[in-house]
């Protein structure tokens, strides 16, 4: 059994599906966060503005992604434009959610000394608010990748390409080989990316938080 | 705005995306039964969730050393893609396509969050509370059931309320191993090329999906006043 | 110097203002203590002056000229700021705190990382052991004198204070402010210092603003002044019943003029010359005797309960 499904990755169309998979919710990811990020730093100030980037966040978290990428179909056709425009779709609430509460939750102190030293609204937003929300910013791309990647599986049902295919091949042909070998990459694939958006997590931490973060303040 | 209304009224009118007069037809014997099977699948599978979970994450709280493999453990589980998991799961023989290996799924995904907020939940009772407790003569059990699960409670439901959620989201796709519920509509509408049922189907899944958050965050602000909302 | 030309801030939808029509001066050199219950608009009116919030009538001069004549940034980093919670940048060491506005002012780096160890000597900080810590992993009382440090970085001619010993608990709070008190005399800055504490009012201040609810000037005097000739009811009972030993603890054992002890010292206690008359008075009250020997200058001299009395009665007390 191991080697029909290793078979299967030995295929000439399974790097071009893997490719189509990394692809989408790569560029989901990219354009979710090009739009999310800008809109939590346009609200940053008003309460309304978060009020609502928190309620559209937690809608958004709610809708099933099925439901999105089938919708897609009848309003956008088939193919890979409309799976990524679900997904974009999908990709934004994590990381809108984070961005605006990370940046609300710099204290209020650490701002108001910032100001009273003289540091600019510019300054103050990239030397003192961005760098100590990156930690929360960053997990919510992190949610967002391995949410994109997993329901990037599901682009097959509207023609998107993916690894889903080979899962939807197996199934419908009753390829038991093909069914695990899509099912097993589609799984790999998304624990790399969980463990190295983790690690990436990690790198865009400044030192002075996680130290700070140990001692529980 | 006047354009989004257009285009909404064009949408909704658009005979080739929406037929009503399916809908009305077919109302009682295909879309009712696709939301009881929905919910009855949802259902089902959150109270397993919980039979398993709290009593794991209590022991996890108590015996602090169990609780890193359990969370590597679900922590993989909630990694794998919904349709990947279903497919690995039908390749075990013996399990059959339907409701089982759904609701099998449906069950490992919970388990992180669930387990997470449980131990979480009792890690925000202050010790003297607990203290106090014993002070008083309570035996380690009732201390659990009387005062340290009703004081986790709001964030034990917080957890509750995101798995119920990730549930019935990912219940949709369960249809496609012939679980049932929404999902089912989904499909077929998309095999059959008719957006009513793909609009049916996805609309109500969606619906259901935030009544269910909605009631449950009532219920977590209910136990808990102070919270924010939006957090988890 | 720092001058309020009938200052008063309201806020938009309010028909009450904040603070009321002040006019006073702070010299320059000296420390100004804005002091009052809740609500009086001390910290607003301290607010006001690098522009943290803006007039609504009136202005405020520095040297001379008005705190608009240029941008509210480049103002403040004119302008040493020090808040009760401190404030300390969480994700920076402590000498990317201190320098920050060095930094922004375009100091070069060798500059700055000798003046950032230059301050924590001044605060009492081994610059080896601290420069490269992160805030978290100082105490309450370290963090309060990093603020300071911060706050005297770029060597303003004036600083705002608003409790900036508050965050910590009374013993070590009496310990930075008497450290703080030293360091003024040498560095000699003008310093609005904001408290609720009339006590630190006292202890800290060259002059003390009293300000009533709604950000009205009470009475603009000393120390010395306002605990002798309070202008008001409300201004003697803010300061408080015990006013008159308030007054004892402005002047010190080795600063009053006593008569030599002529033998006859044995059994009596011991003072040092350097305890506050208010505190001397506690010694001889305890002690059981009406007298007491004080080391001045090499020789002993009399602490009597009429030489402190003596104290209260300079000035004229009302009622």
């Amino acid at each position: 059994m191991l080697f029909k499904i290793l078979e299967v990755y030995a295929r000439p169309d399974f790097p071009e599906k893997l490719r189509q998979h990394v692809l989408l919710s790569l560029a989901a990811l990219l354009v979710a966060i090009a739009i999310a990020l800008p809109v939590a730093l346009l609200i940053r100030n008003t309460r309304l503005g978060a009020a609502i980037a928190i309620n559209i966040g937690n809608v958004g978290r709610a809708v099933p992604s099925l439901a999105i990428l089938a919708l897609a179909l009848p309003l956008l056709g088939i193919g890979f434009a409309s799976a990524l425009v679900a997904l974009t779709a999908l990709a934004i609430p994590p990381i809108l959610i984070n961005a605006s509460t990370g940046l609300r939750e710099v204290s209020k102190d650490v701002i108001d000394a910032a100001r009273g030293m003289g540091l600019s609204g510019g300054q103050l937003l990239s030397r003192i608010q961005l760098p100590i929300a990156a930690p929360v910013i960053f997990a919510g791309i992190r949610t967002s990748a391995v949410q994109t990647v997993a329901s990037a599986t599901l682009a097959t049902f509207i023609g998107g390409g993916g690894l889903g295919d080979l899962i939807v091949e197996g199934y419908s042909s009753r390829g038991p080989e093909i069914l695990l070998a899509g099912a097993l990459a589609v799984a790999i694939l998304a624990i790399i990316t969980e463990v190295g958006f983790g690690a990436l997590e990690r790198v865009f931490t400044p030192k002075g938080l996680k130290i700070a973060q140990k001692r529980g303040s | 705005m006047s354009n989004l209304a257009l285009l909404l009224q064009d949408v909704l009118q658009e005979p080739q995306l929406i037929d009503w007069e399916w809908i009305r037809e077919n109302f009682w014997e295909d879309i009712v039964p696709a939301v009881q099977g929905h919910i009855f699948l949802s259902f089902v599978s959150v109270a397993l969730a919980l039979v398993i979970a709290l009593p794991v994450g209590v022991f996890s709280a108590r015996y602090r050393k169990v609780y890193p493999p359990v969370t590597f453990v679900t922590g993989i589980l909630y990694s794998i893609p919904s349709l990947a998991l279903f497919a690995i799961l039908i390749s075990i023989p013996g399990v059959t396509i339907g409701p089982a290996p759904v609701i099998i799924a449906l069950v490992a995904y919970s388990l992180l969050i669930l387990i997470r907020n449980t131990v979480a939940g009792l890690d925000s009772v202050p010790p003297e509370t607990i203290d106090a407790a014993r002070g008083m003569g309570l035996t380690n059990r009732q201390i659990l059931f009387r005062v340290e699960l009703p004081l986790a409670l709001p964030v034990i439901v917080a957890g509750i309320r995101i798995a119920t959620v990730t549930i019935i989201g990912i219940a949709t796709i369960g249809a496609y191993i012939n679980g049932g519920g929404l999902g089912q509509l989904i499909f077929d509408g998309i095999s059959r090329q008719f957006p009513t049922m793909i609009i049916a189907g996805a609309v109500l899944a969606t619906a259901l999906a935030i009544i269910a958050d909605l009631l449950l965050l009532s219920l977590e602000r209910y136990l808990r006043p102070w919270a924010r909302a939006g957090r988890t | 110097m720092i001058e309020f030309r009938q200052v008063s801030k309201t806020y938009p939808g309010s028909d009450d203002p904040v603070v009321k029509d002040l006019s006073f001066e702070v010299l320059e050199g000296e420390i100004c203590v804005l002091v009052g219950p809740s609500g009086c608009g001390k910290t607003t009116t301290m607010r006001m002056v690098n522009r943290l919030i803006e007039i609504t009538e009136g202005e405020i001069l520095i040297d001379g000229e008005p705190n608009t004549a240029m941008s509210a940034t480049r103002l403040r980093r004119k302008i040493g700021y020090a808040i009760q919670q401190i404030g300390l940048f969480p994700h920076r060491t402590i000498a990317d705190n201190i320098g920050t506005v060095p930094h922004l002012l375009g100091w070069e780096k060798g500059r700055i990382r000798d003046r950032v160890d230059e301050l924590l000597r001044l605060v009492g900080l081994s610059p080896d052991e601290y420069r490269d810590r992160y805030p978290a992993e100082l105490s309450g009382g370290q963090q309060q004198r990093v603020g300071v440090a911060r706050a005297l970085a770029a060597d303003p001619p004036i600083m705002l204070m608003d409790e900036p010993f508050g965050a910590v608990d009374p013993i070590t709070r009496e310990r930075l402010q008497d450290e703080f008190l030293r360091i003024q005399e040498d560095i000699r800055k003008t310093i609005v210092f904001v408290t609720h504490d009339i006590d630190e009012a006292i202890k800290m201040g060259n002059k003390i603003a009293i300000l009533k609810q709604g950000g009205v000037l009470a009475q603009y005097d000393t120390p010395e002044n306002i605990l002798s000739r309070p202008d008001s009811e409300f201004v003697s009972s803010f300061v408080g019943a015990d006013r008159v030993l308030k007054r004892l603890s402005l002047t010190r054992v080795g600063e009053m003029d006593l008569e030599q002890a002529n033998g006859g010292t044995s059994g009596l206690p011991r003072i040092s010359d350097r305890m506050t008359a208010r505190a001397a008075l506690s010694e001889l009250l305890g002690s059981g005797q009406s007298r007491a020997v004080v080391e001045m200058e090499g020789e002993n001299r009399l602490l009597t309960f009429e030489a402190i009395e003596a104290l209260t009665s300079t000035a004229g007390q009302s009622a």
